[in-house]
């Protein structure tokens, strides 16, 4: 073992010392509750379609159901312990930003509902919400731009 | 009591710890240091309503624990020093308000029971004190609302991630008595 002086020196030994995350299990197991939720949501919106409802309503159907399971499921602290398993798997579909504003909302229940649940139930998705429609704005303005010069140039 | 070198204090008459209690949560309670702590507790909550409530009284119990333990009254005690992970240190604050000791918030983290060690020393040691009380606490579920994510988000924690201790330690330093002594006491720049 070489002597240890300089920060550098220690953050290479630090680093050869640490565990790395199992990435192989942990995207196996992602891709699997992914999908699972995915076809979950597929099946919900072939049914109803199937019952009759239109693409779009189905569309919202589906969200709605999946957002309740894992709002649900988050109350029950059995959410908590899928996204520990499935990591991104869960995280990613809807099922995750409806955890991420449970999460904080039960959180933050013991500092009443004004400035607890109220004010702090944002703290994880509202950086999310906030760059993702900032960003959807400015794709909608480039997107009337130059889809307006299109339909002229036609 | 003489500073050598930078950052160094030797003190003349070496104050004595003479005294120790600690209270930690379930998960420390199943670790291999269980059979040092003086309480173990089987719920993060302790009968409280909040963690925060439960911090509080994890530290107000584990102080008078230390004080009966030293076969003390808090009448006896001149001073203390206690900190922990909150804002406002509030589950010190809250906790040691009954005692009537004069009060002293630190906050260095980690570095919290050392900092009240090093300052009470220096108290006992330069006669402004006989017996000075300290303290820390903090609390894995507080912590993690204090300064990270809800417990509740189904995020993945990679294996070296660090578990804030749910529990507190007390110690009084004593300018005359039985125990370890201490001699000097070093701090560290902050880098």
């Amino acid at each position: 073992m070489d002597k240890i002086e300089t920060n550098q020196q220690y953050q290479k030994y630090v680093d050869k010392k640490t565990p790395n995350s199992p990435i192989l299990k942990n995207c196996f197991n992602a891709f699997w509750v992914g999908g699972l939720i995915c076809s979950i949501g597929q099946i919900i919106s072939d049914f109803c379609k199937f019952r009759g409802f239109n693409e779009e309503t189905s569309g919202s159907i589906v969200a709605i159901i999946l957002i309740g399971i894992s709002a649900f499921l988050t109350g029950l602290n059995l959410f908590n312990r899928i996204g520990k398993f499935a990591g991104a798997g869960s995280i990613v579909p809807i099922t995750g930003f409806s955890n991420s504003i449970v999460s904080p909302a039960m959180e933050y229940k013991s500092e009443g509902y004004i400035m607890g649940v109220g004010s702090k139930m944002f703290t994880v998705a509202g950086p999310v919400l906030v760059y993702g429609i900032s960003a959807s704005i400015l794709v909608g303005i480039v997107y009337l731009i130059f889809n307006t010069q299109s339909i002229t140039l036609v | 009591m003489q500073k050598l070198g930078k950052q160094t204090i030797k003190f003349d008459n070496p104050p004595k710890i003479i005294e120790t209690a600690s209270i930690v949560g379930p998960k420390e309670a199943q670790g291999p240091l269980a059979k040092y702590f003086d309480t173990l507790l089987q719920d993060e909550f302790w009968g409280e309503e909040t963690w925060e409530k439960a911090e509080s009284k994890i530290i107000k119990q584990t102080v008078d624990l230390v004080i009966s333990k030293a076969g003390l009254a808090p009448s006896d005690l001149d001073f203390c020093f206690a900190g922990d992970l909150l804002n406002q240190c509030i589950s010190s604050s809250f906790g040691l308000r009954e005692l009537g000791i004069p009060f002293f918030g630190i906050f260095g983290a980690c570095s919290t029971f050392v900092e009240g060690m090093i300052l009470s020393s220096i108290l006992a040691d330069a006669g402004a004190a006989k017996n000075v009380l300290f303290a820390a606490s903090s609390h894995f579920c507080s912590a993690e609302k204090q300064f990270r994510f809800p417990l509740e988000l189904g995020n993945q924690r990679p294996p070296s991630s660090q578990w804030t201790v749910t529990g507190s330690g007390a110690s009084i330093i004593s300018s005359s008595g039985v125990g370890p002594s201490v001699d000097c006491v070093t701090a560290r720049q902050n880098c």
